[in-house]
């Protein structure tokens, strides 16, 4: 039996996490090769909405700071590696890397301002600068593609080449969102995770605990809010580049709510919540597209929406903390009681 | 020794010097005009009925309210304008009386979480899960389960806090205080809600932080108890301090017994 500091130890060195993470790689790597086409596609959106969920999962789930404007950095990212690769012909890596960092910029300066607001109001005006982003991206026609949307995005190249196919967006969609599944796994179990939980009003933290302790708590908001707009940036420049085509659509508060509820599903105490919460909402979107037409028939974006609010209801009465809390609850009771 | 002397000399052994200070809320004064000086090594107690401004003046020496005059001197720096993460980094702390655990965090983890002021590993190394960050979480975690069993609560390091008895609950807050390495413990109402055992329990605890160098300044309401081991007890009434001396001084204050407590003796006055 293992004694409380071989515990302690073993939940900070993630060993706990390495297991499964090993194998949840491992199947991810190999779906590709078990699946036909449209199931790869279908995983690459998954892989997406998991990495702008679980940036929005250590801002909401872990410092209690919601967003309603994830779109927002989606967006930019998607818009800087688009414009920026199709008009100067820089490398989309690298490319991919300066509009993560611009974001996280944007974020901070953002982030300052809306650090000292509280709760749905934070949500609220979140939800306006989305609006003012696509409004934005509208207007700016010359240099966006105004609503008709911005084409002829190059495809990531792998060496000297720029491989067209799916799969191959598949697998680096698929690392990143492991990487930065590893990367937020070691957040929440470290200095930074606490700092984060002890401020989150939401989910049993205070302030002034959080303070007299030493925690800037301003700046573990603003931080916070910067990692998951980059988190939100990456994704959306890997969609820029997958797709080869982007208009605003894609980023508006639809894209930023849907997010919200994918974390809320999805549970956000673990990062592990994202994938839950995407691949559900994403599968759920695609069975409903192709069921709903042959039995009913007529549009299937009603059907989506009745869909997603019967899912966020269901979720809320019976599993208050997410897909990921029935995972908690096979966990030894040990652990937490 | 001169007054002047004297006074020079505590001035030097001070931590902690409230200077005049006040602050108002919403019209109400609920300090006016305190001073007292906390010597280094002591454990003074600040008692006064409910609405002396007892709390507030915790909240003040934390950075959690701003006074609105006078001044607040810690380990020779003011600071009565400096952010509360920054003055827990000058040494101090405080257990609030509702204790404030951290209901998303396992006992073991909040009691972590208290070491955060004197940890300094950034997002990125603690992402990146770099070494140093490494060692600092080592580090972090054996402190923690030191507080811990020093406490008598290694045993529940899993636990959820809202498992526990409020006693249990108490110790856990102190542990996360003790954890912060503050060499000045601010504590409200520690003995408040505690049964008889366990309040004999607290007062030992407090004695031994006490011999090992840590100055504790505690609001309480029970008297009696804090009388038998504090070293200086500052009383307050409507925010404002009556008296300031030793246990037997207080106890012969008149002014004290006359308004604050009546014509009965000054111990179990309030149990």
């Amino acid at each position: 039996m293992r004694t409380v500091k071989e515990k302690i130890r073993a939940l900070l060195s993630g060993r706990e996490h390495r297991m499964v993470l090993a194998l949840f790689a491992l199947v991810l790597m190999t779906v590709p090769l078990l699946v036909g086409p449209y199931a790869v596609i279908v995983m690459v959106d998954v892989g997406l909405y998991s990495i702008v969920t679980m940036g929005l999962i250590l801002l909401m789930g872990f410092a209690g700071q919601i967003s309603l404007g994830q779109g927002v950095f989606f967006g930019l990212g998607a818009y800087m590696s688009g414009i920026i690769t199709t008009r100067f012909g820089l490398s989309p890596w690298l490319v991919l890397l300066v509009a993560a960092v611009a974001a996280g910029a944007v974020a901070i300066v953002v982030g300052r301002a809306l650090v000292r607001l509280r709760g749905l109001i934070v949500a609220g005006v979140t939800l306006a600068l989305n609006l003012v982003f696509c409004s934005l991206v509208v207007s700016l026609r010359d240099l966006t593609g105004g609503a008709t949307g911005l084409p002829l995005i190059p495809r990531l190249p792998l060496g000297g080449f720029a491989p067209s196919n799916t799969l191959f967006s598949y697998y680096v969609v698929w690392i990143v969102a492991i990487l930065l599944l590893v990367f937020s796994l070691n957040l929440v179990n470290s200095r930074t995770g606490r700092a984060l939980k002890s401020v989150n009003l939401l989910a049993g933290g205070s302030e002034d605990t959080a303070q007299v302790l030493g925690v800037d708590i301003i700046r573990y908001k603003v931080q916070v809010f910067a990692v998951g707009a980059i988190y939100a940036s990456i994704a959306g420049s890997l969609y820029a580049h997958y797709t080869g085509c982007i208009e605003p659509g894609a980023f508006g508060v639809h894209f930023s709510v849907l997010v919200a509820i994918m974390a809320i599903i999805g549970g956000m105490t673990s990062p592990w919540g994202a994938f839950l919460g995407a691949g559900l909402i994403v599968s759920v979107n695609e069975a409903l597209r192709e069921v709903m037409p042959a039995v009913v028939g007529g549009s299937t974006g009603a059907y989506e929406l009745i869909a997603y609010g019967s899912i966020l209801v269901a979720t809320l009465l019976f599993l208050p903390q997410g897909l990921m809390s029935i995972w908690r609850r096979l966990q030894p009771q040990e652990r937490f009681r | 020794m001169s007054e002047k002397g004297k006074q020079r000399d505590t001035e030097e052994q001070a931590i902690l010097e409230i200077r005049d200070v006040s602050v108002a809320y919403d019209g109400l004064v609920a300090v006016n005009g305190v001073s007292f000086c906390v010597r280094r090594g002591d454990i003074i107690a600040i008692i006064g009925p409910n609405g002396a401004g007892k709390t507030t003046l915790l909240k003040l020496i934390t950075g959690l309210l701003r006074p609105s005059g006078g001044e607040i001197w810690l380990k020779q720096q003011r600071v009565d304008r400096v952010a509360p993460h920054r003055i827990a980094s000058l040494g101090v702390t405080q257990v609030f009386q509702d204790i404030q655990l951290f209901s998303n965090m396992s006992v073991v983890e909040n009691v972590m979480a208290g070491c955060h002021v004197w940890t300094g590993a950034s997002f990125l190394s603690t992402g990146l899960r770099l070494p140093h960050s490494r060692a600092e979480e080592r580090n972090i975690s054996d402190t923690a389960l030191r507080k811990l069993s020093l406490v008598g609560l290694g045993q529940k390091a899993f636990y959820s806090p809202s498992s526990l008895s409020w006693g249990e609950q108490k110790r856990v807050g102190l542990a996360r205080a003790l954890a912060a390495g503050a060499d000045l413990l601010l504590l409200d109402e520690p003995y408040g809600g505690l049964i008889a055992e366990e309040i004999g329990r607290l007062s030992q605890l407090l004695l031994e932080l006490q011999h090992r160098g840590i100055t504790i300044l505690m609001v309480e309401q029970l008297t009696d108890v804090v009388l038998d081991i504090a070293n200086q007890v500052v009383v307050l009434r409507y925010g404002e301090k009556i008296a300031d001396g030793t246990a037997a001084e207080i106890q012969g204050n008149e002014q004290v017994i006359a308004t604050y407590l009546g014509n009965g003796p000054l111990e179990g006055d309030e149990r």
